[in-house]
């Protein structure tokens, strides 16, 4: 036990006095990110072209960073997702990171707070040209004619498709294309066709632990319907009949059996690997995971299919969409410090298309009109969401707390806990009070 | 012992109780056996299907893994630390406090007693945001102290060694009064080495508690490598770890259990009398 | 306590012996409770007093220019059909949790209130998982109620049964949670009934015996009464620690469906941290300590009672 002890101390104190000695001579900066832990498969890995999905990207082009730079060393801390909690706890505790990855979606809520360094001229100085970013990557990370971070990708709801499934459902046309609903009758009427050809549910949704599914495919359904809930943005408005609806359409999608109804993430994502169900509605970021998928004997061998969520409203294509970005955080940073999280920015920047690799859409134009990332497999089929993703106006408040609690209302009434109506009018007065006591 | 074999272990029924609680100690280990079958899956089969812990191939990659890259080394070192700190500070506050409380007498103890009695109702939970202001505004999160310190607040401990030190027969202390011993003397050389059970009682469920404790060090250490096991295990259980790292968090799982449950091997036998200490005080 | 009379003969001893301890009181005596008091004070009672403060203020995690507002947060809460749902949510998982932590506890303490080595390694099962940290089991239990995937639906499956969805349907997502921890932590009131069980003196069960008594009935008549008091102890410490739920529920369910298992820690934590709320997570949290408080005045009358007895 005692040796084990020492061991144990020495190896601590080897590991301490390795960092001290690193940083003594390259300036360390703390990154704080979720997409998961994978050091264990990707710890050494510094070629990011051998890295796949999230996780690894993300972990080799911080591994090919600290093995690059001449002056910086970034120290990643690994958070639990979405993590804003722990961070607001963080930063009220005076001890933010130095860069943390947030969702465009509540950037405002930190840098309306002065919690953000703003980036303009950091940018300007580090060469970083503003005008090659994306429409919706510039929105999303500007507030109050700011730049409050460097955007990272654009990230949109769509329909993963196993096509061995569809095939045997008679859902594919004779170009090999999937047969995609137009209307909602014409959704239920495939979904049941799908249902009774295969025995499997047409739907793969991810409704257990979390509210993301109910929150995004609600918007979509809204945005579809040219619903413009937060018209004011310190008051959403839910009850339109085009809500309503969304939301029975939803319900009914559930009460009849079409859908997966109990699963959480990690089941959703592999269900639908393991060919549990025809279209796994979820998000970018599982295209290239997929794509690897599709390569092995299993399932989903040689059919694998993506498109952007069909349009089954006569509205618009628009769709739900976030972005990954990367936030400076106010705190005495000295001039180095900050030199070494502008150059760690710069270099994400300058690496964005490993990041698409993942299925993330892009931030630069020159990367989504380059043949690079239009050759990544299935990029055509989605294209058209760089110009229909959505995202809530940003000056609504507090983002974050309202995803949840709109999906918490919306998932009690899709699986029947609760009335639609009762659901909507809850959902509604329980944000406008948030949104009435938020400063 | 003797009394209840007297029950248990006539009759027929005795093999049946047996039966049935050996059947229930099986479901029991249920858990933590799928936890453990899982732990030796590669990632990548148990991303299609957990099923597949059923049969072949199996893997120590996972446990190998954890050595090489996992923050469950520090974490645990940081529970390690915070636990010690927070049994011995509650031992010495305790023992004080609960000498004085029984035998050393001031002016207002007694109505100090009392009010410290009403701490014990006072839960954790109701006082959190604003120790959570507290320690933000002396910018003390994110160390040592400010993990323990809350935890040497808890009432519970004086209240025990009250009782206790009160138990003792009050010729033992008389008896050194009149030798001349000071009164830190006696308490030091004369009344606490009686209370070395209570002692042992008290700091085993101090250590398992802040060993286990969740919510404070949740919010006070935010860093990484100021997590306690406890948290670091909470930031490892994302979304995105159980799809496609399962097999890697659930070696995790088991790894940072197993420290404490292997202490609690050896030192079964004084837990079992710990516990049944607190049940007679 | 009682012996605290006998003022003028301990004023002589003190002079007599300067150096040495006296029995009467001396303000040096309350050096001994010093150390703790400083803690207490600064650490509990200080947070306390600042905690109701802020419950009267509308304030914000990183505003400084919070404003009194008197009861508003209090009413608001009242009207939060949310928070209402945490407090019914609390007390029943209370309900649910404690009367099968005392049975369970209860009949695991008989059948293995032996000496045998059976008994030693069955105990030693079933208080093992206690030493594990909430975020371990969480993740266990994950494993167990996963849907399609996980253990419990595997065997449902394997006996053709359809697979009871735990945690996302709204009626039993509080029910995995209580199951889990029960799992958790039967071992406490197990080790507490063990040792009173073992306080009980062989006589009256050998008394029993000549009389024929039926194992049943010695149980009703003679264990039963005698371990009254440790009944008590398990009851009021698994009803405050079950009041104090949260790690699971945060880390098994979030709260949901429905609002269906979220109890009132998570809705405080939730308002401070994630709605940055304080004066409303402060008030919660009154809401909760009061609560509490009285519980444990009526543990106080309950042992009264007893000692009266």
């Amino acid at each position: 036990m005692r040796k084990l002890t020492t061991a144990l101390l020495a190896s601590l104190v080897v590991t301490a006095g390795a960092s001290a000695a690193l940083a003594a001579d390259k300036t360390e900066i703390s990154v704080a990110r979720f997409f998961g832990a994978c050091e264990a498969d990707y710890g050494t890995v510094t070629d990011v072209t051998k890295a796949n999905g999230e996780c690894g990207i993300i972990t080799a082009l911080i591994n090919k960073f600290n093995a690059d730079s001449k002056t910086t060393v970034v120290k990643p801390e690994i958070v639990e997702w979405p993590g804003y909690d722990q961070l607001t706890a963080r930063i009220r505790s005076g001890e933010p990171p130095v860069i943390s990855v947030m969702h465009e979606a509540v950037i405002s809520d930190y840098s309306s707070r002065g919690l953000l360094e703003p980036l303009d001229d950091d940018f300007a100085k580090a060469g970083v040209d503003v005008n090659d970013m994306t429409d919706a990557a510039r929105q999303g990370v500007t507030k109050d004619g700011k730049i409050y971070a460097m955007p990272f990708d654009t990230h949109t709801w769509l329909w993963h498709i196993n096509m061995n499934l569809f095939k045997q459902a008679g859902l594919v046309d004779s170009a090999g294309k999937p047969i995609l609903p137009k209307s909602t009758d014409e959704l239920m009427k495939q979904a049941q066709q799908f249902k009774e050809k295969t025995g499997k549910p047409y739907f793969i949704s991810t409704l257990a632990n979390e509210t993301a599914f109910y929150t995004r495919t609600f918007d979509t359904l809204l945005y579809q319907q040219n619903v413009d809930f937060f018209a004011d943005p310190n008051k959403v408005n839910f009850s339109s009949p085009e809500a309503k609806n969304a939301l029975q359409l939803l319900a009914d999608i559930f009460s009849k059996d079409l859908t997966t109804k109990n699963q959480d993430y990690a089941a959703s994502v592999s269900s639908f690997a393991a060919g549990e169900g025809g279209v796994f509605i979820c998000g970018t970021w599982l295209i290239d995971t997929y794509d690897q998928e599709a390569k092995k004997s299993g399932a989903l061998a040689n059919g694998y299919a993506v498109t952007a969520f069909p349009q089954i409203y006569p509205g618009s294509p628009r769709v739900w969409a976030d972005g990954h970005s990367w936030v400076l955080l106010k705190q005495d940073l000295t001039d180095a410090q900050r030199a070494s999280a502008i150059e760690f920015m710069k270099f994400l920047w300058d690496n964005n298309y490993e990041w698409s690799r993942t299925g993330h859409l892009p931030i630069r134009k020159s990367i989504i009109n380059s043949d690079q990332f239009k050759n990544l497999p299935h990029r055509g089929d989605i294209a058209s969401l760089a110009v229909n993703g959505t995202a809530l106006p940003s000056a609504v408040k507090r983002q974050f707390s309202i995803q949840e609690i709109e999906g918490e209302e919306v998932g009690s009434a899709m699986r029947g806990d609760k009335p639609v109506d009762q659901a909507l009018t809850d959902a509604e007065s329980r944000i406008n009070e948030l949104l009435a006591n938020a400063k | 012992m003797a009394a209840s074999e007297h029950i248990v272990g006539r009759g027929i029924g005795n093999k049946l109780i047996l039966f049935t609680v050996v059947l229930v100690a099986v479901i029991w280990m249920l858990p933590i056996a799928w936890t453990l079958l899982l732990s030796f899956k590669p990632n990548s089969e148990l991303m299609i299907s957990t099923a597949s812990a059923f049969h072949p191939p199996y893997t120590l990659k996972n446990y190998a893994d954890i050595f090489q890259t996992s923050g469950v080394f520090r974490w645990l070192w940081n529970s390690a630390v915070v636990s010690v700190g927070v049994t011995v500070g509650i031992l010495v506050l305790s023992s004080l406090a609960g000498y004085g409380f029984a035998r050393a007498e001031f002016k207002g103890r007694d109505i100090i007693f009392v009010l410290v009695l009403l701490g014990l109702a006072v839960p954790e939970q109701a006082v959190i945001i604003a120790r959570h202001q507290m320690f933000s505004d002396l910018k003390m999160h994110n160390t040592y102290p400010a993990i323990i310190l809350p935890g040497l607040s808890s009432a519970f401990g004086v209240f025990l060694m009250t009782q206790y030190f009160k138990a003792i027969p009050k010729d033992i202390d008389e008896a050194a009064m009149l030798d001349n011993a000071s009164r830190f003397k006696i308490f030091w050389k004369v009344l606490l080495p009686l209370t070395i059970p209570a002692q042992a009682t008290l700091g085993i469920f101090s250590f398992l508690g802040a060993w286990n404790d969740y919510l404070w060090p949740l919010i006070s250490a935010t860093k990484p490598e100021m997590f306690t096991i406890t948290v670091g295990m909470a930031s490892t259980q994302t979304n995105f770890a159980q799809s496609e790292g399962l097999g890697f968090l659930m070696a995790q799982a088991i790894f940072a259990g197993l420290p404490v449950f292997v202490v609690y091997l050896f030192f079964q036998k004084y837990i079992v009398r710990a516990v049944a200490g607190a049940a007679i005080s | 306590m009682t012996d605290v009379t006998l003022s003028p003969g301990k004023a002589v001893a003190a002079v007599k012996r300067p150096t040495g301890a006296s029995i009467g009181p001396r303000w040096s005596n309350a050096l001994f409770v010093a150390p703790y008091l400083v803690f207490y004070v600064v650490l509990l009672v200080y947070p306390l007093f600042k905690g109701i403060w802020m419950s009267m203020l509308q304030s914000d995690m990183f505003d400084n220019t919070s404003k009194y507002a008197g009861m508003a947060n209090y009413h608001r809460l009242f009207n939060d059909k949310i928070f209402i749902g945490t407090v019914w949510n609390t007390v029943w998982f209370v309900v649910m949790t404690v009367p099968v932590f005392v049975a369970i506890g209860l009949l695991l303490a008989l059948a293995l209130n032996s000496s045998d080595r059976t008994a030693a390694v069955l105990r030693a099962i079933f208080f093992g998982t206690s030493v594990l940290s909430v975020t371990i089991v969480t993740i266990i239990w994950k494993m167990m109620y996963m849907p399609g995937n996980g253990a419990i639906a595997s065997i449902f499956k394997l006996l053709g049964l359809e697979p009871v969805a735990f945690v996302t349907s709204s009626s039993l997502a509080l029910v995995a949670i209580a199951i889990c921890t029960i799992w958790w932590i039967i071992g406490l009131p197990m080790m507490l009934f063990l040792a009173a069980l073992q306080q009980i003196p062989g006589e009256l069960y050998e008394a029993a015996a000549l009389d024929n008594a039926s194992r049943w009935r010695s149980f009703w008549s003679i264990t039963l009464p005698s371990i009254r008091r440790t009944m008590l102890v398990v009851v009021i410490y698994e009803i405050v620690a079950q009041f104090q739920l949260f790690g699971q529920a945060q880390l098994l369910t979030q709260g949901g469906p429905n609002n269906a298992s979220r109890p009132i820690v998570l809705f405080i934590y939730e308002q401070g941290f994630r709605s940055w709320n304080l004066g409303y997570a402060a008030a919660a949290s009154e809401i909760l300590f009061l609560i509490m408080a009285v519980a444990a005045l009526a543990q106080f009358f309950v042992s009264r009672k007893r000692v009266e007895e």
